[in-house]
């Protein structure tokens, strides 16, 4: 058995590394094919044919397309993320202090995700059909309705420019570790509130068919009360769907960082690949990319496995 | 499992009240010698010799790096790191006294040495300056001393200075920095560069190395917002002091009428320009041209794209040049029923449809339906076409040129010498004609014959509607109450800090050279 479970590690390790040198490649064409060169961005309206020509050059950017793509590959397996053409930054540098704030954003707006869905969820399945079920039906449709930007505008209003609980934007940097909480909440926040509607809806979905089932029925006729047969038999069950989502949504709430990235003015990978993209800095998109891509690739990897802890009947397939 | 669930839920409401309330006690007040000014657009890099953004020199120009001579908020030569100079009458020599005691904030002294360096790395076309033909009629470059430097030009050109004083080709460098010069930038300006978090902010101190009066701000940092409702809410809660420039000039009734907030509107060099290729279909003929322009109602554009605060301009010029005319700005005034009798003249009597291709910019995005309204009333269709930054410079600017009309801010100091280019985009039939009389002008040797021969062109190139000129909006910058120093325009890239201070007077020489008390 625990041979199975090693090769069935073995093996997604293997789809994971094949996915992600398609993704490179992928990646990379796109990028390629995009119009607009970084030589006539640079040069903005003081770009002439000559100037252009001279810069592209000096950019690396007249080699094959072939050769382009394994000096990035290349540079890349070997932790070398290379150098800005718009800025001659480090781009590992870069990104590393980007996801310095954009890692901890993500974690915190799936935590407040939990904090609000889980309870919601429960609630609204364990109080189906009385007044309190409904109230959290009502809540989570409004929570799921409202965009981020509208949720982080709406927060900026009300607790920092009236209250001044908050600030309205900007980030100190991890020197000033309670500055740097204090301004991740708020845009944590506006993340999160969306993504605990949409958990909410998940989780009772999911309780509501457990409570429906005939194990959950066999577990009550011996005597245990309805909460204590769900919390015994039936949360594990119901936590199989609820992963499965959390999953996809983190991968929707490194895009959802983006747009509140820019609204709160945070120094994160979402503000970097913005303007990596408005500036044809195509190397920084790319590595930008693959490293959304590998996060992506792992957290679907570390879901599969968690099914296999959360469900015993799935511990014997491979 | 409920029960470690709960605990979690009590511990996260407690971490968030602690930041919240505690965390406030903690947010650190703003020192009277720290300023915050806030900007939309973060600079790509840190290297102005290397890059065109205008982002990059605002911060870095004047303040970092210096130049020989510099300009002042008015537009005028000030000597810096030169103290006087001399031409020679043939108008092809110039030499340069420089300061002396003057050090790069590294500690290097600086020299006639790094003028011929600087200079030299300028001109030489292999290092890719966004300026470089500014200064291609640059012959030789020469140090007779430590203190005396000697340029000579292949023909004389009366804007030698000026190009010198305004564009980033004129920053001196210490040839010992300028292997780092993309992450560690080194001058001998009144800040030093501290650090930078890209697309975030830009960190500068006061440079303890800096030859004239220290500034009093000894810490500037420039925070960028991507988004504008930010950025205001930054300077309406106090975390940013100013704001460099709004973009969105309507934005500023959000200050206006508020004591605790100075609003200054001052000129800049920009011409927000309805550009017209001279060379595609019903453009090329003049009378179509001059219906066009006269089908615009310029100062409603004016009023609604730039709340008023510009001038509008019916040439290639600006209230800061020496050459500006007043008089051609009173030239094609609204008149729609002239503008349909020229088209029926021209042969159109039934309009034809023309494509607008629109840039990402606030001013292109709002002007561009107010022009598609206008050419409508006299029976042209126009086609709004949004286009990217990078296929703007690729497909309008350069390469095909494949465009009837666009809209931008031509934003650089006298550049009227663009109506001589004949590759440049506008295609202008002109431009021969245009090049020869730019070319007399630039050898006159007296000041009043340069200025006559541009004022000649200003007014070829407004005769032959050489492009539909819209306005020349104005630095619209908004600061807390106590800040001084700011400067009164955005005639300069460079956003001058070195006068900043949030106590005192500032004295009247600087007031005079357009710094505000």
């Amino acid at each position: 058995m625990s041979k199975g479970r090693g090769w069935f590690v073995v093996r997604r390790l293997g789809v994971v590394l094949s996915s992600l040198v398609a993704a490179s490649m992928l990646v990379f064409v796109f990028l390629n094919v995009l119009p607009g060169s970084p030589a006539e961005v640079i040069l903005g309206t003081q770009s002439t044919p000559a100037s252009v020509a001279a810069l592209t050059i000096q950019l690396g950017l007249n080699k094959p397309i072939w050769r382009q793509y394994l000096d990035w590959m290349g540079g890349l397996v070997n932790g070398n993320f290379g150098v800005s053409y718009i800025s001659g930054q480090s781009i590992g540098h870069e990104i590393h202090q980007a996801l310095l704030v954009t890692g901890p954003l993500v974690l915190l707006a799936m935590l407040i995700g939990l904090v609000i869905g889980v309870p919601l969820g429960l609630t609204g399945a364990l109080y189906k059909g009385r007044w309190l079920g409904s109230v959290v039906g009502g809540l989570s449709q409004i929570g799921i309705a409202i965009p981020s930007v509208v949720a982080g505008i709406l927060l900026t209003v009300g607790l920092s420019i009236k209250l001044h609980l908050f600030p309205s934007s900007g980030f100190p940097g991890w020197q000033d570790p309670w500055g740097s909480l204090r301004a991740l909440v708020l845009p944590a926040f506006a993340l999160g509130v969306v993504e605990g509607a949409i958990l909410a809806r998940y989780i009772r979905a999911a309780v509501m068919e457990q409570l429906r089932s005939d194990y959950l029925r066999t577990a009550r006729s011996k005597g245990l009360r309805r909460s204590q047969a769900l919390r015994r038999h039936g949360l594990r069950v119901a936590a199989i769907p609820v992963v499965t989502v959390l999953g996809l949504e983190i991968a929707s709430l490194i895009v959802g960082a983006i747009v509140v990235e820019n609204i709160f003015a945070l120094p994160g990978v979402g503000m970097m690949l913005l303007n990596a993209v408005n500036n044809r800095d195509l190397i920084v998109v790319q590595d930008i990319a693959m490293v959304v891509v590998t996060a992506v690739l792992l957290i679907n990897t570390l879901v599969d496995l968690s099914y296999q802890w959360l469900d015993p009947r799935l511990r014997g397939r491979r | 499992m409920l029960k470690s669930r709960k605990t979690v839920i009590v511990a996260v409401a407690l971490a968030l009240t602690t930041f919240g309330f505690v965390g406030s006690g903690l947010a650190s007040a703003s020192a009277p010698t720290t300023l915050v000014i806030g900007s939309q657009v973060a600079p790509p890099g840190l290297d102005p010799t290397s890059n065109a953004s205008a982002a990059i020199d605002e911060v870095f120009d004047y303040n970092v790096y210096q130049h020989l001579y510099q300009l002042n908020p008015k537009g005028q030569l000030v000597p810096t790191l030169a103290t006087s100079y001399t031409l020679s009458p043939n108008g092809l020599t110039y030499t340069f006294k420089l300061r002396s005691g003057v050090q790069f904030s590294n500690g290097d002294a600086f020299t006639a040495k790094n003028v011929v360096f600087s200079l030299n790395r300028a001109a030489d076309p292999a290092n890719g300056y966004p300026y470089q033909s500014l200064v291609s009629d640059v012959a030789s470059v020469t140090a007779p001393s430590d203190t005396t430097a000697v340029v000579t030009l292949t023909h004389a050109d009366s804007q030698f200075l000026y190009n010198l004083a305004a564009y980033s080709n004129g920053v001196i460098l210490d040839p010992n920095a300028v292997s780092t010069i993309a992450t560690q930038p080194v001058g001998t300006g009144p800040f030093t560069f501290v650090s930078m978090v890209p697309n975030y902010d830009i960190v500068l101190a006061g440079s303890p190395t800096f030859w004239g009066t220290p500034p009093a701000m000894r810490q500037i940092i420039w925070q960028y917002f991507a988004n504008p409702t930010t950025m205001d809410s930054a300077l309406q809660s106090g975390q940013i002091q100013v704001i460099d420039n709004l973009n969105s000039p309507s934005n500023v009734s959000a200050f206006k009428g508020n004591s605790a907030f100075q609003i200054i509107a001052g000129p800049t060099n920009g011409k927000i320009d309805l550009t017209v290729n001279n060379s595609k279909g019903p453009l090329k003929s003049l009378k179509v041209r001059q219906a066009l322009y006269y089908a615009l109602n310029r100062p409603a554009i004016l009023k609604t794209v730039g709340a008023g605060y510009g001038t509008v301009i019916s040439s290639d010029q600006v209230p800061g040049d020496p050459w500006y005319t007043p008089s051609v700005n009173s030239t094609y005034a609204y008149n729609p029923t002239k503008a349909k009798a020229l088209l029926k003249a021209a042969g159109y009597p039934h309009g034809f449809t023309l494509t607008l291709s629109v840039p990402p910019y606030s001013y292109a995005t709002e002007a561009a339906p107010l022009v598609q309204a206008m050419f409508a009333a006299v029976g042209v269709k126009v086609i709004i076409k949004p286009i990217s930054w990078p296929l703007w410079i690729s497909n309008v600017f350069l390469g095909s040129q494949n465009y009837q009309l666009t809209i931008i801010d031509q934003v650089e100091a006298r550049d009227i010498p663009e109506y001589g280019d004949c590759s440049y985009y506008f295609n202008y039939a002109g431009c021969k004609a245009v090049n020869q009389m730019i070319n007399a002008a630039n050898q006159a040797t007296s000041d009043a014959a340069m200025v006559t021969g541009y004022k000649a062109v200003v007014k070829k190139i407004n005769a032959d509607v050489a492009n539909f000129w819209l306005y020349n909006p104005d630095q619209l910058t908004v600061a807390a109450k106590d800040v001084i120093g700011l400067p009164s325009g955005g005639l300069t890239e460079s956003f001058n800090m070195q006068y900043l201070a949030r106590s005192g007077t500032l004295s009247p020489s600087l007031i005079a050279q357009g710094f505000l008390n």
